[in-house]
């Protein structure tokens, strides 16, 4: 006979929990003795009266809380020591999973660092959300190199421009001397407003005022301490390529390293202006603008629109804005709209890291899943014994935490490490500052993340588990989770394919860019400056150096012909007035195609008489549509002239560009550097005519030269960066998932080693056994091998087509990759199942 | 010292825990009670005066002696503390104080 059910339900929903137990054992035994006394009945009734009794508020009070522990540190502290005690058990493991996470956060760590440095820059000016950069579109092509009066014309015509401030593209790398004590530092001419736009901290002195005046200069923190040392700075003067003097107006603070323009000095604009700067035509010059506070850039732009037109005839282009803190970005425009930039590579290798740390996380899921039968009877008898299951969850996932602890402590010590050799590599100067909360609360972050994530599922599916059927042994044949590691290991292997098509391809792509025949000959090229006394002897300059045997020839430029951005308007006869004829061009001297090993398909190189005739390229004829070019006159920078020569196209700009029209025009005016041809071979000799002429012509600088190649690679100092550390990344990925693999490898060997000892007692062959152990790992790295392909293909096509001249992706890439893989996969394998093959079945039989 | 004070029905279940001895739980003492003193006793209101003791620190207890009518369950035994027969001592010194110092004639009148 029991008791009503019904009121013992309603006695666990009233009495406290710690009563429970006596108060229900009492109410059972009374109720058996008042059944044996007085009946069934009756002994319902009066269990009925007792229970309903207990509905009182003394029966229902909980034990007061002083008594209760709300964090039950002695068993996190037992969970601290199991963690610890399996960690003892299996080193190999351990280390699997610490090596593991631990490269992958400091993997993750660097990228993070470099992905904040790169939302850095360019931010922290006041008035930051109000400084805009101005760009001009006709719908198809924008460029941020503009004409100069723009600047003025946005200032007086749009109210809601309230500072503009243009300042040339190029650099200007002078002598500064003051006193006994000089060197080259470069600067800026800028306009008026220049210091309004950018309020960069102030030392001494006003800016603000100093750059109105065409005698003051504006010089940072570093000019002031080389040439001043510790003393006032402002008042004193600074003599500027041996030229003019100037008084130093102010001193700011150093310009930031991750800023986008970058200065030592700065003078005003109308220093360095010529006539050419001052027409609509010519472009060469950036603009930036403050808006007034409440002006929105829509409105800003409204405005701009029709602007162009008023000062010259027939614009289609206008203006467009962008916000100073967005430009480093966001840089890239198709169709007068942005369309990314930059941050395609800082997305890109934010889930690069993001999916290391995956991959870590993942070696750990794996291992603990794999090792889930052992631990099964450890949480079997936790659970008889009374463990709810979310104590098991927190016990794994202490166990994680203090793994991923470890690792972070590990990988902060990484990371240090390995900054001083990132640091050149990605061209910054990151560091960890272990005073800012953001840098410990990131840190924490990342462990809490990774603790989630690598805990989750051993926590789940271990504390799931019936602990009848666990201590039965029920588990032991049948691991947990089988398919759900496959998974795992499949997507750790994609990634490394992902990411060693990614290797291959860049590289190649790098490799095209470095090797193929960009028209010009940039080996054995040197470039110097031409500057104080060189400027007026540059003739007599060119004349010693090519007596020289070590000098093939040289020859004068405006700029470097690796990036020629400026461009010019081009007329000549019959041109249909409606065709846009901007043109890329460049001023050269003499022996300019000699210099530069460009083929000249017909006509000659410059002379010192072609005052204003031109050199053109194949492009150019083109858009003419010249039957005979040679004598054929246009119009151009230096007025109407003949064309004397056509050059076979060559590369005017990165491989992203294609290669437009170019004239040149002799102009010795506009020279900047000399360019050198030395003979192969005899560079050190070179070098050292050059230096003794430039010490004889030009004794007052400081001689320094460069060499063009290395200019040239600058060009690609992102896509140089994306192939260093894709290849960093890809091996750390690949490596990552090895130790993961190696891992599992490990296990299944040993949890098969039974299974091989009957196996070679029946006769199997090594070999058989080997085949037998990879088979089931390789099968995954096929399955990967077919995911990760069309992905690799899609990304990398994608990237491809940002370059103008590119490689063409073939098959034989990803069959490389898959079988780099699969080699990679096998040798990681191998290792085990060589070992689990070759052991004696004697000894892994005879405990049975 | 504080004066100790025990309710009527405390100093009941007390007494009786006490007779007891080592037996003491919530059946027996109800059982006891009802057959010492004739009436019926909720089995709730010995549980709260049970516990309420503890609480006042003149009864200890511990858990044990499950059986199966018990459906496994374990007893809550109580024993008394040396502060509850401090208590139970004084509360009888002070009725044999009371007793003692009865006018003998209404004494006579009570029947004795």
């Amino acid at each position: 006979m029991t008791p009503p059910r019904l009121a013992d339900r309603l006695l666990h929903l009233f009495c406290a929990p710690d009563r429970l137990e006596e108060v229900q054992g009492d109410l059972h035994e009374e109720f058996q003795y008042q059944f044996r006394r007085v009946g069934a009945r009756r002994a319902r009734w009066r269990y009925w009266r007792d229970v309903l009794g207990f509905i009182r508020p003394f029966a229902s009070r909980r034990k007061s809380k002083e008594y209760q522990k709300i964090i039950p540190f002695d068993m996190i502290q037992n969970y601290f020591k199991i963690a610890w005690r399996s960690l003892q058990r299996n080193r190999l493991l351990g280390f699997i999973n610490v090596a593991g996470l631990s490269l992958g956060m400091a993997c993750s760590l660097l990228i993070g660092l470099w992905v904040w440095d790169e939302f850095q820059v360019d931010k922290g000016l006041p008035d930051g959300d109000r400084l805009y950069l101005v760009r001009l579109t006709d719908g198809a092509y924008t460029s941020d190199i503009l004409p100069g009066p723009l600047a003025e014309a946005l200032k007086k015509d749009v109210p809601e421009v309230d500072k503009a401030t243009k300042f040339t593209v190029w650099s200007n790398d002078f002598l500064l001397r003051a006193g006994n004590r000089f060197g080259k530092k470069v600067g800026l001419y800028a306009s008026a407003d220049f210091f309004d736009v950018f309020q960069y901290p102030v030392l001494q002195g006003n800016p603000g005022l100093a750059i109105q005046s065409p005698n003051a200069i504006v010089i940072t923190r570093n000019v002031a301490q080389a040439f001043f040392g510790n003393s006032q700075a402002v008042g004193k003067t600074i003599q500027l390529n041996n030229e003019k003097y100037y008084r130093v107006g102010a001193v700011i603070e150093n310009v930031p390293q991750n800023s986008s323009v970058q200065f030592d000095w700065i003078v005003n604009f109308s220093e360095a202006e010529e006539g050419w700067m001052k027409t609509w035509n010519n472009n060469a010059f950036r603009t930036y603008v403050k808006l007034k506070n409440g002006s929105t850039q829509a409105g800003a732009e409204a405005r701009m629109a029709g602007l162009l037109p008023r000062y010259q005839t027939g614009a289609t282009a206008k203006p467009i804005l962008q916000r100073l803190g967005d430009v480093y970005l966001y840089g890239e425009y198709t169709n007068g709209k942005p369309t990314g930039g930059r941050i395609e590579y800082v997305r890109t290798f934010s889930l690069i890291a993001l999916l290391i740390l995956l991959v870590a996380c993942v070696n750990f899921m794996n291992l603990a899943t794999a090792r889930s039968s052992l631990r099964a009877k450890e949480v079997g008898i936790r659970k008889v014994v009374g463990a709810r299951r979310l104590s098991l969850i927190g016990q794994f996932m202490s166990e994680s935490l203090l793994l991923n602890v470890f690792s972070a402590g590990l990988a902060v010590g990484l990371v240090q490490l390995m900054l001083p050799y990132v640091n050149p590599l990605v061209d910054k100067q990151l560091a960890i500052d272990f005073t800012a909360p953001l840098a410990w609360g990131s840190l924490l972050a990342l462990i809490g993340v990774t603790s989630v994530i690598a805990g989750s599922y051993p926590a789940l599916v271990l504390s799931v588990m019936q602990p009848a059927r666990v201590l039965k042994g029920a588990l032991s044949s049948t691991p947990t989770g089988a398919g759900f590691r496959k998974t795992l290991v499949v997507f750790q292997f994609s990634l490394s394919i992902f990411l060693i098509v990614g290797m291959l391809i860049i590289g190649r792509q790098m490799h095209y860019i470095r090797t193929k025949q960009l028209g010009l000959n940039r080996q054995d090229l040197l470039h110097v400056a031409v500057e104080g006394n060189l400027r007026p002897r540059m003739e007599a300059f060119r004349q010693e150096l090519q007596r020289s045997d070590a000098i093939q020839a040289v020859t004068t430029t405006g700029e470097l012909p690796i990036r020629i951005g400026s461009t010019g308007s081009l007329d000549w006869p019959g041109k249909d007035p409606k065709t846009d004829a901007s043109v890329s061009t460049m001023k050269v001297g003499v022996d300019f195609t000699k210099t530069l090993g460009i083929n000249l398909l017909a006509g000659r190189d410059f002379t010192a008489a072609d005052t204003s005739n031109y050199l053109v390229n194949e492009s150019a004829v083109k858009m003419m549509k010249l039957e005979n070019p040679i004598g054929a006159e246009v119009t151009f920078q230096r007025g109407k002239g003949r064309i004397i020569g056509v050059m076979q196209d060559f590369h005017l700009s990165s491989f992203h560009e294609p290669i437009r029209p170019l004239v040149l025009s002799n102009y010795p005016k506009w020279t900047n550097y000399f360019l050198i041809k030395t003979q192969p071979g005899k560079t050190e000799e070179a070098i050292q005519v050059i230096e003794q002429t430039a010490r004889q012509l030009n004794p007052g600088y400081p001689f320094d030269y460069h060499f063009v190649d290395e200019e040239y690679e600058k060009l690609y100092r992102s896509e140089t960066l994306v192939n260093t550390l894709i290849n960093y990344f890809g091996i750390l990925a690949i490596f990552i998932s090895c130790l993961g693999l190696f891992g599992l490898a490990t296990f299944t060997a040993e949890q098969r080693t039974k299974e091989i000892g009957v196996r070679k007692v029946l006769g199997a062959s090594v070999g058989g056994i080997l085949v037998l152990l990879s088979k089931d790992f390789l099968k995954l790295v096929f399955v990967a091998i077919l995911l990760a392909s069309p992905v690799a293909w899609w990304a990398m096509h994608r990237w491809l087509q940002s370059f103008t001249y590119r490689i063409d992706i073939e098959w034989w890439m990803f069959a490389l990759a898959g079988l780099l893989a699969v080699a990679i996969a096998l040798l990681t394998v191998s290792f085990q199942s060589i070992k689990a093959a070759l052991m004696n079945p004697v000894r892994s039989l005879r405990s049975e | 010292m504080k004066r100790a004070f025990l309710g009527e029905f405390e100093e009941v279940v007390l007494l009786t825990v006490a007779v007891l001895d080592e037996s003491a739980y919530g059946v027996t003492v109800t059982q006891e009670i009802e057959q010492k003193t004739g009436r019926a006793v909720g089995f709730s209101t010995v549980h709260t005066t049970l516990q309420r003791l503890e609480e006042k620190g003149y009864l200890s207890s511990r858990m044990s002696g499950a059986t199966a009518e018990r459906g496994g369950r374990r007893k809550r035994f109580f024993t008394v503390t040396t502060a509850g027969r401090k208590a139970l001592v004084e509360v009888k010194h002070i009725r044999e104080q009371l007793w003692g110092a009865l006018p003998p004639q209404t004494l006579q009148l009570m029947g004795n």
